[in-house]
């Protein structure tokens, strides 16, 4: 594998890895979910200059545009667990246990 | 909520389960399933209640991840094989990547854990959707790379959801949360035959949306969300609880419903393929889903009342007509002669 291939699999991986041991704040899972995306639209960019395909510009733009649109439906999820539970601990996400 | 917002997702989810299941490259698919998400996040906290909120949390943080993870495994395949055709998924890393995140998708063991209190938290019609429409486009993924997925990993995940959603609902008195784990238990049995024929995967999963929006239409119907409201409910409707009876154990797959169907063309697709064990395997734990569903069916038939009354039919009741589920619940148990024609259909 390559040196570029594998910065751009530990990228994804400590970001998953970030999103799986979140500890105490919804924002961090969140910023979590931001740099996977991030970390996959690099990659997605270099796939046309790489491969000479210009019709592939398209999708690194895409999956920005889909993945903002991911982070502000995460943010109104925060701000609604704010409201109704007063702050974004995801220990008090317990009322659903019964 | 807003007529015109409710509509605008509506369509919104009906737009991006076609986009998936339409599709043959794997970025018009992951296009799909963010759609789905996005649409389905609103409709899931509409009534502001802090349960529903945490449902969306919860909901929202499991599918982000997955839809994220179904993009990755795309990506590394591409950079392998240098194309993006969803059939054309062949580098083991990518299968092992996707299989983990369609089971994060659709809610199989060990990935499971978000299902129940999702659908506790919203209403039984979000749960509907949840159960059934937002089930289509990772099956269906599913369906289009079987051929190279790893079968041991696939039939673990399967005995383990028919294990867990059977041994878990055993415990439950909320009605969502039992037909959660009902939903594990038949993921289950549709991810055991996926390798060996797709096609009854795909039948398997049409029979038991026809039989798990009858159970949701008809609880939706009497507004029962717990067993002791089940218990007084027969008052309300005595016919839609007869037949109620009927649909769940037609879920619990009995012989001559329609539910034991798909059960019998699965033993017989595993027996050929020589998985003798694993067809044993699973149908000994479908026999836990057979006592909850069991203990739910005498529930809504169950006419001594807990205190005494003096008439035996509630006598102001809302006559709203109630086609889908009259025809759905016909489907749902009196669909077994007719497996002759059904398997050609597939």
């Amino acid at each position: 594998m390559s040196p570029l291939h594998f910065s751009f699999y530990s990228a994804f991986t400590f970001s998953c890895l970030g999103l799986a041991f979140h500890r105490t704040h919804l924002i961090s899972a969140l910023l979590c979910l931001e740099s996977m995306m991030l970390s996959m639209f690099i990659p997605l960019s270099m796939w046309p200059i790489e491969n000479q395909t210009p019709s592939f510009t398209l999708v690194p733009i895409l999956m920005l545009a889909f993945s903002a649109c991911e982070a502000g439906a995460g943010l109104a999820t925060l701000v609604a667990s704010t409201r109704t539970h007063g702050s974004d601990h995801l220990h008090n996400l317990n009322l659903l246990q019964c | 909520m807003n007529p015109h917002a409710k509509l605008v997702f509506t369509m919104s989810l009906v737009m991006g389960t076609s986009i998936t299941i339409s599709s043959n490259h794997w970025i018009l698919a992951w296009t799909g399933l963010e759609i789905n998400t996005l649409a389905i996040i609103p409709l899931i906290s509409k009534s502001h209640h802090p349960r529903a909120i945490e449902a969306t949390i919860k909901y929202f943080l499991t599918q982000s991840a997955a839809s994220a993870l179904i993009l990755f495994s795309s990506l590394t395949n591409a950079w392998f094989t240098g194309q993006w055709d969803i059939t054309q998924l062949n580098h083991p890393t990518s299968c092992l990547v996707l299989t983990t995140a369609i089971a994060i998708k659709l809610g199989l063991v060990p990935f499971h854990f978000w299902f129940p209190e999702v659908l506790q938290g919203s209403s039984m019609i979000t749960a509907l959707l949840l159960s059934t429409l937002m089930k289509l486009p990772p099956i269906t993924l599913l369906l289009i790379t079987s051929q190279s997925l790893d079968p041991s990993m696939l039939t673990f995940l399967a005995i383990s959801s028919a294990l867990i959603g059977g041994w878990m609902g055993l415990n439950q008195t909320q009605t969502r949360k039992i037909l959660a784990f009902s939903s594990i238990s038949h993921l289950g049995w549709m991810i055991v035959v996926i390798t060996y024929n797709p096609n009854l995967t795909f039948l398997t999963f049409t029979l038991y949306v026809v039989m798990t929006t009858t159970v949701f239409l008809s609880l939706n119907q009497i507004k029962v969300l717990k067993l002791s409201t089940m218990l007084i409910s027969w008052t309300k409707t005595p016919t839609l609880n007869a037949s109620m009876m009927l649909t769940l154990l037609s879920l619990a797959g009995l012989p001559p419903l329609t539910g034991f169907m798909p059960k019998w063309l699965i033993i017989q697709e595993l027996t050929k393929q020589e998985m003798t064990p694993t067809a044993t395997i699973i149908t000994l734990l479908s026999l836990l889903g057979l006592f909850f569903y069991l203990r739910l069916a005498y529930h809504s038939t169950i006419t001594l009342p807990p205190n005494s009354s003096n008439h035996m039919k509630l006598w102001r009741i809302n006559k709203t007509p109630n086609t889908p589920t009259a025809i759905l619940s016909a489907l749902s148990t009196s669909l077994l002669p007719l497996s002759p024609l059904i398997i050609t259909m597939f």
